[in-house]
């Protein structure tokens, strides 16, 4: 019943399958447990991201980077002042713990930003010229598909020595534009066919404005939906970088604490240091995953189907 | 036979793939900001020795002819001398490429395996208690941060229990022992490669499970299943010589797009268990400024990776005729 | 005995709205080497009672009522082991050749093989492929086609090859769903020449199930037109198409002008099937029929006689004395 007045709210939208696939795909999420468990835990990080400003204003020695306990020159556990207990310099790790939260979705976010509208912007370039456009497109994604992404920003570091935040944040996403670039072709390919599409071109609309104002509007939806994944792959090659040695060394992320726990030599004897940002980038990485399987299911029939014969 | 143009096509495109690598590469080490011969060169190198490398790499000549000279030592094996070991950089990273080659083979066969396998039995139970352990239990070690994982592992296994060695590949008494035979001296790697391997292992085949898991239940509605019904197969065997089979298809295609993911996943399993494979040496020469080290490790990886793909190609043509034919 | 006698089987299928009443009250009967045909629009039901009888329902299928005696035997009493060993030894099945009946990863002749093998594994992989060989041959294959892969084949060669498959344990019953749909004319022909010969010479009674009508005329003794789950006319091939009673079976005979002649396009009877998770109580077919008198709408429509052994299911043929 529900889904009869679903249906007649979208009608007149058929100029927007885009829009209205997204809305329905919303309906859908909405019954995934995993999907709400992801996002649950998502709001959980992005509180702790928020909450990162705080112990910098309580004390000065707070600060996840530069602040240290006057007290404190060793590595301790968890304390009243220390609620994870400090770091080999005296540096509070719940501090450190949350500066890494905010680093994780600067970094997730932006870099999934920047890869998402590269890889709509070609597969749409792809699939609407065709031809030896479409052809040196996507053989050009497929070879950056089998390319090592952390590998590759390695030997970039090699070249061009240490690299800031945004450098890393920028290659990752110039290197993992091609799976997404792949989903958007396929679907301009589709909407090419649609008469709305022929209509503008017989009306004498030029190629820039049928790709950007009536095929982007129809693929953007879908190619945000995909974002949740490359969010997590980009954490996941910037903690690795940082954990390895190669992070920014002017920001606190949870890979550079692991670094510090690995390289001082606390792992064995730190626990309290080892676990917390260990577990974050786990379940951050577990969050989006989550949220992108009820995306998968949102976005691909066949398993909707799935789910619908029992 | 259709298999082989087949694989002679793939083939084509990776010897394509490989060159492109290669001269970008090449322009990246010449033309960053920086003086390429200190890149290449060791600057603790006597000047006449300093002198012959830098004639034996082409750095006094224009850049054309450099790629050139780049080309014919790579297919002549000379990638320069390692800073850091002093030695020839072929020479070092020959050594490596078994070890890679051993984890790294092992580690994908063995998570393939057995997520086909417990993805099968998890399709199988669908929506019972064993379904939901398997799909959450998969998830939660597939997100698993890598590193983190072989350090609990380490801190776990190796040092709280005191099971397995923490790092490297062999124990030298092992090694040094005159008596111990190839038996001996295999077990011992093997001794040692059980954390590395378990630290892929979890991360692995968690990926592969769900995607089999979900391919089977797309399998089992296909009409062929109907028909082995039919024809009054037990359940037992249209699982597995029926809809097996064809659900298992999409897990090699996901091996082959993964197995760059994998690399990584094997760089950073190396680099902390101190694995002497090509991947650690690349990380460590990064780290060192080693830079004839750092070129050369790259290319011999992205060859790893290339032909890995190839490998998964051809496994894949053979267990699906639509393509062998 | 009849080779199969089916009494008022009723098969629902489990929904979120409720019970689906997907076949409700059918009865027939086929003698060994006869033909029957059931013919009917999409969800009319005739699948279900393929799948039903081969004891292969979805998960969410359910037989509410009735019997399937088989030889005897009634099919909704056994045991699921015994009704395996049934599937393919005693009635094997014919499957739609636009389906992907054939595993796509799995030579044609092991398919066949693995048949038999199931049923009788003291046959041995060698034998097994030999006797393959005579059915290819018996259906018109050429045996070195054998070791091909599905894919290899072309539409009418893989429903050759399901044929063959069919008869790999000499059953007493075949059930054919849509074997020709998405084959072109003349390969259809020649398919349904070959299924009648074989009818023939093993003496296999045969189900027949197609939206055609003029297929299912072609090759069947009996008829049976299915609407909305319910069996709404039954009788000789003759009776059903010289004197259709039921308004819905002259709906569909009036779109083939003549049997023998060309086939035109099935002309769609104006309006919808009814809901059957609430199916109304009176005639299913009375949204849609010419033919309505204010009584179909209320009474439950009963058999009435036509003549010896042609039937229909409807309340006017009933007041007209028919």
């Amino acid at each position: 019943m529900a889904e009869e007045t679903f249906r007649t709210e979208t009608k007149g939208m058929e100029r927007y399958p885009g829009l209205t696939a997204f809305l329905e795909g919303w309906g859908i999420f909405r019954q995934s447990l995993l999907g709400k468990i992801g996002l649950v835990l998502l709001i959980m990080f992005a509180l702790m991201a928020l909450c990162s400003y705080i112990p910098p204003l309580i004390d000065p020695m707070y600060n996840p980077m530069t602040g240290v306990d006057p007290v404190i020159t060793c590595s301790t556990g968890p304390s009243r002042a220390h609620w994870l207990g400090t770091d080999f310099m005296g540096r509070d790790i719940l501090s450190q713990l949350l500066a890494g939260a905010r680093v994780a979705f600067m970094v997730g976010v932006s870099a999934a930003f920047m890869s998402i509208v590269l890889g709509t912007a070609i597969g749409m370039t792809a699939g609407y010229m065709g031809r030896f456009m479409d052809t040196f497109l996507m053989r050009l994604a497929d070879m950056i598909m089998v390319m090592p992404t952390l590998l590759v920003v390695l030997i970039l570091a090699a070249v061009f020595g240490q690299l800031n935040i945004w450098t890393i944040v920028l290659i990752i996403a110039l290197f993992r534009w091609p799976g997404v670039s792949r989903i958007i072709r396929g679907q301009t390919l589709s909407l090419k066919q649609r008469p709305f599409i022929e209509a503008a071109k017989v009306a004498g609309a030029s190629h820039v404005r049928i790709i950007f104002r009536h095929i982007m509007p129809n693929v953007l939806p879908l190619a945000f939906l995909f974002m949740t994944f490359r969010v997590t792959s980009a954490i996941i090659i910037e903690a690795a970088l940082a954990f390895l040695g190669f992070g920014d060394p002017g920001t606190v992320s949870w890979g550079m604490m692991l670094q510090w726990v690995w390289k001082t030599g606390h792992m064995f004897k730190a626990p309290y240091w080892l676990l917390p940002p260990g577990i974050c980038i786990s379940l951050i990485t577990l969050s989006f995953y989550m949220l992108g399987r009820a995306m998968d299911e949102v976005l691909d029939p066949r398993l909707r189907k799935e789910d619908q014969t029992d | 036979m259709e298999l082989r143009r087949y694989i002679l096509k793939r083939l084509v495109q990776i010897t394509i793939i490989f060159f492109v690598i290669l001269t970008v590469l090449f322009l990246l080490f010449r033309l960053a900001p920086g003086d390429p011969v200190s890149r290449m060169v060791d600057p603790d190198m006597t000047p006449e020795d300093a002198e012959q490398l830098i004639h034996q790499l082409g750095l006094d000549k224009p850049l054309g002819i450099q790629y050139l000279v780049y080309l014919k030592n790579f297919f002549t094996g000379h990638f320069g001398i390692s800073f850091h070991y002093g030695e020839p950089v072929v020479d070092v990273i020959w050594n490596r490429l078994p070890n890679t080659i051993l984890l790294f083979t092992t580690s994908i066969i063995l998570s393939a395996l057995v997520g086909i396998f417990l993805g099968k039995i998890a399709s199988w139970h669908k929506g019972e208690k064993t379904d939901s352990v398997m799909t959450i239990g998969a998830l939660v070690t597939h997100t698993l941060f890598l590193p983190w994982l072989a350090l609990i592992l380490i801190w776990v296994f190796g040092y709280k229990l005191g099971w397995f060695p923490i790092n490297g590949m062999i124990s030298e008494e092992v090694w040094l022992d005159p008596d111990a035979g190839f038996i001996a001296k295999g077990l011992d790697i093997g001794y040692h490669m059980i954390l590395p391997l378990t630290t892929l292992f979890l991360i692995h085949f968690g990926a592969y499970l769900l995607i089999m898991r979900s391919s089977m239940l797309e399998t089992l509605k296909e009409d062929y299943i109907l028909t082995a019904r039919a024809k009054g197969l037990e359940e037992k065997d249209i699982r597995d010589r029926h809809a097996a089979p064809n659900a298992a298809l999409p897990v090699v295609t996901s091996v082959g797009l993964s197995l760059a993911f994998s690399i990584n996943g094997g760089a950073l399993t190396e680099t902390v268990f101190t694995w002497p494979g090509i991947g650690r040496e690349l990380v460590f020469s990064v780290s060192q400024n080693d830079y004839p080290l750092a070129q050369a490790s790259f290319l011999l990886i992205a060859i790893v990776v290339l032909i890995s793909n190839l490998v998964v190609d051809v496994l894949y043509a053979y267990l699906d005729p639509r393509i062998r034919y | 005995m009849a080779l199969l006698e089916v009494e008022d089987l009723c098969i629902d299928y489990k929904t979120k709205n409720g019970y689906l009443k997907a076949v409700d009250g059918v009865s027939f009967s086929l003698e060994r080497g006869a033909s029957l045909g059931f013919v009917g629009e999409s969800g009319c039901g005739k699948t279900t009672i393929g799948m039903g009888l081969m004891g292969m329902l979805p998960p969410n299928g359910v037989v509410r009522r009735g019997r399937i005696l088989f030889e005897g035997e009634d099919l909704l009493r056994v045991s699921a082991e015994e009704m395996r060993r049934v599937r393919w030894r005693k009635i094997a099945m014919i499957f739609q050749a636009a389906m992907n009946a054939l595993n796509p990863v799995q030579r044609v002749g092991e398919q066949v093989a693995e048949a038999m093998l199931v049923h009788n594994p003291s046959l041995g992989k060698e034998k097994a492929l030999k006797a393959v060989e005579e059915l290819f041959e018996l259906v018109g294959l050429q045996t070195d086609r054998i070791r091909d892969y599905p894919h290899q084949y072309s539409g009418g060669m893989k429903q050759r090859a399901i044929i063959a498959m069919s008869l790999a344990c000499r059953p007493s019953l075949i059930i054919a769903d849509e074997p020709t749909t998405a084959l072109d004319v003349i390969v259809q022909d020649q398919i349904l020449a070959e299924i009648r010969a074989l009818q023939k010479e093993f003496n296999i009674g045969i189900i027949f199930i197609s939206h055609d009508i003029s297929i299912v005329a072609d090759m069947c003794h009996d008829i049976g037109i299915m609407y909305a789950g319910q069996l709404v006319e039954y009788g000789p091939r003759e009776d059903v198409f010289d004197s259709p009673a039921h308004p819905y079976t002259r709906a569909l005979l009036s779109s083939f002008p003549t049997l023998t002649g060309k086939r035109t396009d099935l002309v769609p009877i104006a309006g919808e099937t009814p809901d059957l998770v609430h199916p109304p109580e009176g005639c299913r077919f009375y949204d849609r029929c010419q033919e309505q008198i204010p009584a179909c709408r209320e009474k439950v429509s009963r058999w009435v006689a036509i003549s010896p052994g042609h039937k229909a299911l409807c309340c006017r043929c009933e007041m007209d004395g028919r």
